[in-house]
């Protein structure tokens, strides 16, 4: 074998530098491919992690541990105690953050207006971890701590309540004894969002909030978040510790966030798949001129003593140089374009169009070495796979129809 | 008598026995009609006759390119009709060389790598590969050349190249079709000086099928085809 390829290795070489334009045609159309489906692949993947993120990092995390009961019925009924020592253990984990709230439901009222809504009680120094509502205060300021008895309110519920910073509002909801409460709050700031969330959510110090609603320590919802491949481990380990509890993953908690997070998967796979078939129909195209184009030279090798077996190693050499040359550039080239973009690609210019469909303005590409290698075996793979069949007519064509054969 | 002599003792190297070659068709093409004939080693034998007398046909017979329909072909006593197709490709490879009209060189391989290349399909050591290929080119007269690719050559340095690379392998018989052919005359004359030379010192056996007069006027043994036959076959001293 070693002899038939250092036979061969030098001779299909020379074959590809034969003929240059088309050898350089094929290497950069299998460049372009791979090239496209990686970056696009890779675009996509950070749209599709913008989208879930944009979502998930607003107020659900990565999974929301509940009273059972509480998500039928989100209100005050169905509450839980504080996290003992035993779940903040698993809690604290490396790579796991998490924050406890109040969550109910609410109404708020300026002097011009009154609006349903939801009062969250928040712990501020966690919930700056977990969610993105603390870091988008666009006037005022964010809660200080537990106590603390001033309200965020979202920009847009604020123009519809005709209120703003320093300004206060009453909000009032239904205590755990079944009474009305009501309170005073001076708002503190106001955060920007998305539409539904700036005119849903209102926040207050967690004691505050517990305090209003004479919940004792009881909380509504603890929201943690780790990486996808850690989450299910927690989660089984959050059920095991306390089995009274619900512990529910973003995909149960969020159907349309999980759905839309698989078409984009979807969407991606059958992107990919297209431009596979493009670069593919390129590549038979050339290969098979390749060969056709020399079927008189094939049949002087078969002639002169050349077995079929060497023949169809050549033709197989042939493409092995050449798709493997254009795959790896086409790779490289895609790896050194996403590491040049590791400030992201600021999107908005077209902010309103990404925010529609629910990503967020800058979109972070990163490269995942495991898709890079799938691919690139795959791609090359399949280069070498087209050229056999026309490779195995030609190692086997008979000698003298071949050397008859116009060229 | 052994098989593979002949009447007055000299060894016979091809041996052709009632072949008859018809490609299907529409209208089924008899090209080879019942020919019978023996090449003999040493032999300078011109194959000559009209277009579609059968030259190629029986020239493709007797180098293992084409399988008779009917009848035998014996190549140093290894019957052609009952070898597959890898034993057919190792005995082109060993005992046949050939030479083409349309030369048939390798044009990514210089003149040198194109002689070498029979060798290395052989699995010549390279040393005693490289030493033949410079010998035979030098015997056809291309020594300095041996850098060069096909497309550097002229017509006849490259049908020389072709002689080279046909005799490197030291075959029972070169098979020539049309040598000539794609050849200005002084080209020719000295492809016809060389083969008769090799064939005269080497003791190289050729089966030349040609129409070029200077070829058969040259050649010491001449056989006649006429539609698929052989019409004449005599020896001239």
């Amino acid at each position: 074998m070693i002899e038939s390829l250092v036979l061969i290795v030098p001779l299909a070489w020379r074959n590809l530098l034969r003929n240059r334009r088309r050898s350089l045609i094929t290497f950069i159309v299998v460049i372009i491919g791979m090239y496209s489906i990686l970056f696009f692949n890779s675009l996509l993947n950070a749209w599709a992690q913008s989208t879930r993120n944009a979502t998930l990092d607003l107020m659900t995390g990565s999974a929301q541990i509940h009273a059972r009961g509480y998500l039928n019925d989100p209100t005050i009924a169905h509450v839980m105690p504080f996290p003992g020592t035993t779940l903040q253990h698993i809690l604290s984990a490396p790579g796991v953050t998490w924050a406890a709230r109040v969550r109910v439901p609410a109404i708020v009222q300026s002097e011009y207006k009154l609006l349903p809504v939801t009062l969250t009680g928040v712990m501020p120094a966690q919930e700056m971890k977990i969610s993105t509502i603390p870091h988008a205060i666009v006037e005022g300021q964010y809660l200080a701590n537990p106590s603390d008895n001033g309200i965020i309110i979202g920009r847009h519920l604020a123009q519809r309540l005709k209120t703003r910073v320093g300004k206060h509002v009453i909000v009032m909801s239904q205590s755990r004894d079944g009474a009305n409460q009501e309170q005073s709050y001076t708002v503190e700031g106001l955060f920007a969002g998305n539409k539904a969330a700036e005119d849903d959510f209102i926040f207050t110090g967690l004691a505050t909030a517990q305090h209003m609603l004479n919940l004792g320590g009881n909380i509504s919802e603890i929201s943690f978040k780790s990486s996808d491949a850690q989450l299910p481990s927690v989660i089984a380990t959050l059920q095991k510790a306390d089995p009274s509890l619900d512990v529910r993953s973003w995909q149960s908690l969020s159907p349309f966030t999980a759905a839309t997070d698989q078409f984009m998967h979807g969407f991606t796979l059958i992107w990919s798949i297209i431009m596979f078939v493009l670069m593919a129909i390129g590549i038979v195209n050339t290969q098979l001129m390749t060969v056709i184009e020399r079927v008189r030279e094939f049949g002087l090798l078969r002639a002169i003593g050349m077995k079929p077996a060497l023949i169809l190693l050549q033709v197989i050499v042939e493409s092995c140089l050449l798709t493997g040359a254009g795959v790896i550039a086409g790779a490289a080239g895609c790896v050194v374009t996403i590491q040049q973009l590791h400030n992201g690609i600021d999107l908005s210019f077209l902010a309103r169009g990404a925010e529609f469909f629910g990503a967020g303005h800058v979109l972070y590409l990163h490269v995942i070495f495991q898709q890079v290698l799938v691919f690139t075996l795959l791609v090359w793979s399949f280069g070498v796979l087209v050229t056999l069949w026309p490779a195995v007519k030609a190692a086997h064509a008979n000698p003298v129809e071949a050397m008859n054969h116009a060229a | 008598m052994r098989r593979d002599q002949n009447a007055d003792g000299a060894s016979i190297i091809v041996s052709c026995r009632d072949i008859s070659k018809t490609y299907p068709g529409a209208v089924p093409v008899r090209a080879l009609n019942g020919v019978d004939i023996s090449i003999r080693r040493g032999d300078f034998a011109s194959l000559a006759g009209p277009s579609g007398s059968g030259k190629t046909t029986l020239l493709n017979m007797i180098g293992g390119l084409d399988r008779p329909s009917n009848g035998h072909v014996l190549i140093d006593n290894d019957d052609l009709v009952q070898l597959n197709n890898n034993e057919l490709t190792g005995l082109r490879l060993h005992k046949i060389g050939f030479v083409f009209q349309a030369y048939n060189l390798i044009p990514v391989l210089s003149a040198l790598e194109n002689v070498e290349f029979i060798l290395r399909l052989q699995n010549v050591p390279a040393r005693q590969r490289r030493e033949r290929s410079m010998k035979a080119l030098a015997d056809v007269g291309l020594s300095g050349m041996e850098a060069r690719r096909p497309g550097h050559l002229s017509g006849g340095q490259q049908q020389r190249v072709a002689v080279a690379r046909a005799l490197v392998a030291r075959p029972a018989i070169v098979l020539a079709d049309e040598p000539t052919a794609n050849l200005d005359s002084k080209s020719a004359e000295e492809l016809i000086d060389l083969m008769d030379q090799l064939n005269q010192t080497a003791g190289m056996t050729f089966l030349i099928g040609t129409h070029d007069p200077r070829v058969i006027n040259r050649t010491r043994r001449h056989i006649a085809m006429t539609d698929g036959r052989i019409t004449a076959d005599e020896y001239r001293h």
